[in-house]
């Protein structure tokens, strides 16, 4: 069973992605309405990936993303970014500080099912 | 293995979701016009706005209301660059910005009708983007240390000075996550919601915790706040000692170079944030962590609950049979009595379920204000006052409709205009306070109350032809239907007051009192007490032996006419529960009268029957006639004096009288046990 953490800090979003990864089937979702969530959970839980909007409270993506790097255990964590901001320079900004993939809202539901597959570590289903 | 997910069955929580953003958007932005009444800026507000909008549009984008991410784009634009240059935002821009966000209103609303909302108006989206954004008032900067200045935005820096040149001192705090902290629900979230009632929030960041080898052992959270709290509350408030709390900047004269706190990691800490992206800004989170649950849903809970009150009625009566038979049921009573106690949880957890805050219900009345102010060329406040009162939902949609009617009347016909208040020396602003405290026996109390010139005794008394003697007097006629003070005292819209509705909605809808009190030239306030809770019953009405009757529909299986049916009178004539024997569609059904089973006529004038189903068994009840079906306000008798089986409780029909709810399957269960052993 693989551990998927959502951090958006819109609950109907984060009800969204879910719905969309449903078809996953062996995984359990966590959720986390805030980056500053995100970063306390990923520092006490082990998670196989992490589904992370760019524009939140306190600390956005680009900062969770930098500081989700710097800790020893979680550099290769991968980490989806799902963002309204699909321009390119915000996707070069958050490949380079160390995003796994990128995914502009609003998105197909078998966009974002793709690019998890493609970054779970070993596949499911 | 495939499913298709179709992001339109959330279009529903898109409703719901986007009704509040634009709430908490309109807030802010009025919070930001007050100000600049006040000469100030608030830098926090204008990120609130952003977030909403920003928010907006992502989840507009998901489920395809194009029109919505249209205006939220143009909106968005033009508040990051308040945001970036510091967090002002110009008259121009709140203006322009409060058009906007009422436009989305109307989409969403569009949208939650099942209606394809309109385009968004190139003319708004043109007003949007040729409107200057900033403020022209000079951004302050506050006093600290140079290494705690890279840490923060403009918009950040702007917000640390306006909380501490308002008097309270800034603080560094450092809370440190853990397992044995999340195990007792301490997490940066509940941290957060604390320290939000304590002072502002003005920045929260991680930092990584390492040991003297350079090993990474953890994180921590620095969180600046301002706050005039003491030190050991903060420090309470995230659970760590003094040593965490750091002071950083005092209030005025401003104390410059104040110590960060030191720590090994902060530096690596210092240099993310001062490459932080802009557009990542911090803003605070708008509305609390919540699950939302469609109130039908809470509904159906509350009639399963009421299933297993009936049932547990029944254990008990089981147990009083036993008793009487000479067995021991004492510990069965034991276990009984738990089980009723735990009903009772249940029932208050549901009930707590279905709460709203009152300030959130009455919120609106805010932007009603503010429009009416301006239409009708007055200078009016609204103050809201509702602490953290909480009711529930349902008659908070039911209360609001009054509230609007109180409001816009005090603007219209109370407040004076400026000359008039200045020559009767009151300030030029009038203001109308709203107030509302949760008192004995479940019940709120609303007051709406104004500054304004009061209403005019003698002058209503003549246009009503009728002597006023006291305040209710004067209520009464003020709520007769359709009451207008066109003819008198004011020289106002002319509307009709609306007060009618105002009644019918506190006394005969939610089964609460209104009162009035006015001193002439002084103000007007009225006084609403209405009950937390209700519960809305579809029910039939019908008349028995000269009284009405209620009993919802979801009981009754059929209702026929006496007259249609074959009937076997009752074997037996004399005594209570006579049964007769009704014929229909090849079954024989027992029919009680429900005039004898109550004890008020003989039945002989009963002309419908009306069935109900209990446990499979069909039972029927004769009755005069019907009256109607509607929905009503069912509210409980509490009076264990009134309590008595087959009564569910009372309503009103709108006559102003209270009407009987029956239960008609406990009065069918004991007219059957007394009468088929």
């Amino acid at each position: 069973m693989k551990r998927l953490l959502v951090v958006d800090d819109s609950k109907l979003m984060r009800d969204m992605v879910a719905a969309c990864l449903r078809p996953l089937g062996a995984v359990t979702f966590e959720f986390a309405g805030s980056g500053l969530e995100a970063i306390e959970r990923l520092a006490l839980a082990g998670f196989d990936l992490v589904v992370l909007d760019l524009n939140m409270p306190d600390v956005g993506g680009v900062e969770v993303i930098e500081f989700v790097r710097s800790q020893d255990r979680l550099r290769a964590l991968p980490i989806l970014i799902v963002t309204t901001r699909g321009d390119d320079e915000s996707r070069a900004r958050v490949l380079q500080a160390g995003a796994s993939g990128f995914l502009a809202k609003p998105f197909a539901p078998a966009q974002i099912l793709d690019e998890v597959r493609r970054l779970l570590p070993s596949s499911v289903t | 293995m495939t499913e298709r997910v179709d992001l339109q069955e959330f279009i529903g929580g898109f409703v719901v979701e986007a009704a509040e953003l634009v709430t908490a958007a309109n807030a802010a932005l009025l919070e930001i016009e007050a100000g600049h009444a006040e000469g100030t800026s608030r830098p926090k507000a204008v990120r609130d706005v952003f977030r909403a909008l920003h928010t907006i549009k992502g989840l507009a984008g998901m489920v395809g209301v194009e029109a919505i991410v249209d205006i939220a784009h143009g909106l968005e634009t033009l508040i990051r660059t308040a945001d970036r240059a510091g967090g002002q935002l110009s008259r121009a821009a709140v203006e322009v910005a409060l058009q906007g966000v009422r436009a989305i209103g109307e989409r969403v609303r569009a949208v939650s009708e099942q209606r394809t909302p309109a385009a968004a108006p190139p003319r708004l989206l043109e007003a949007i983007a040729s409107t200057d954004a900033t403020g022209d008032a000079p951004a302050v900067a506050p006093q600290v240390s140079a290494e705690l200045d890279a840490r923060l935005s403009p918009s950040e820096r702007a917000q640390l000075a306006n909380a501490v040149a308002a008097g309270a001192p800034a603080w560094m705090l450092s809370f440190a996550p853990s397992e044995s902290n999340a195990a007792r629900g301490v997490t940066i979230g509940s941290v957060r919601s604390r320290l939000a009632t304590l002072g502002e929030i003005v920045k929260v960041a991680p930092r990584t915790v390492t040991g003297p080898s350079g090993a990474q052992l953890g994180i921590a959270f620095d969180i600046l706040v301002v706050s005039s709290a003491p030190r050991e509350t903060l420090a309470d408030a995230i659970a760590a000692s003094l040593e965490s709390v750091a002071p950083v900047l005092a209030p005025p004269p401003p104390v410059a170079q104040a110590p960060l706190p030191a720590g090994p990691g902060a530096e690596p800490s210092t240099r993310e944030l001062a490459e932080r992206d802009d557009a990542t800004a911090d803003v605070v989170p708008i509305g609390r962590a919540v699950i939302r649950v469609e109130l039908s849903r809470l509904d159906e809970l509350q009639e399963q609950l009421s299933l297993l009150t009936v049932s547990r009625f029944r254990l008990e009566r089981e147990i009083a049979a036993m008793a009487d038979a000479g067995h021991d049921v004492r510990r069965l009573r034991q276990v009984a009595d738990l089980q009723g106690r735990q009903l009772r949880d249940l029932r208050r957890a549901i009930l707590r379920a279905r709460m709203v805050r009152v300030a959130e219900v009455l919120e609106p009345l805010s932007l009603l204000v503010r429009s009416l102010a301006r239409s009708s060329e007055r200078a009016v406040r609204l103050e809201l006052d509702a602490r953290d009162t909480e009711l529930d939902k349902a008659v908070a949609d039911r209360l609001l409709p009054a509230m609007v009617h109180l409001v816009r009347n005090a603007v219209d016909h109370a407040i004076e205009p400026a000359a008039e208040r200045r020559a009767r020396g009151k300030p030029e602003a009038g203001t109308i306070r709203v107030a509302c405290t949760e008192i004995a026996g479940n019940q709120l109390e609303l007051v709406v109350s104004d500054d304004g010139r009061g209403i005019d005794r003698a002058a209503i008394a003549r246009r009503s032809e009728r002597t006023i003697d006291h305040d209710a007097d004067l209520l009464d006629v003020l709520c007769g239907p359709g009451f207008s003070t066109r003819d008198v005292a004011t020289r106002t819209s002319g509307r009709g007051l609306g007060m009618d509705i105002v009644r019918r909605i506190a006394v005969s809808d939610l089964g609460g009192e209104l009162r009035l009190a006015t001193t002439p030239g002084a103000g007007t306030s009225f006084t609403m007490r209405i009950p937390l809770t209700i519960s809305i019953v579809e029910v039939f009405a019908f008349a028995c032996g000269r009284q009405a009757f209620v009993v919802p529909v979801s009981a009754i299986e059929e209702i026929f006419e006496i007259a249609d049916a074959g009937i076997t009178p009752p074997s037996a004539p004399g005594g209570r529960s006579q049964v007769s024997l009704l014929e229909r569609r090849g079954r024989a059904i027992p029919m009680f009268s429900l005039g004898r089973e109550l004890a008020i006529d003989d039945g002989a004038a009963a002309r419908k029957a009306m069935v109900i189903r209990r446990g499979g068994e069909a039972v029927a009840f004769s009755v005069d006639r019907m009256l109607g079906r509607q929905e009503v306000v069912v509210r409980a008798i509490d009076d264990p004096l009134v309590q008595a089986p087959g009564i569910a409780g009372a309503t009103d029909l709108g006559d102003g009288r209270p009407t009987l709810v029956l239960d008609l399957g406990e009065l069918g269960l004991a007219a059957r046990e007394r009468q088929l052993p």
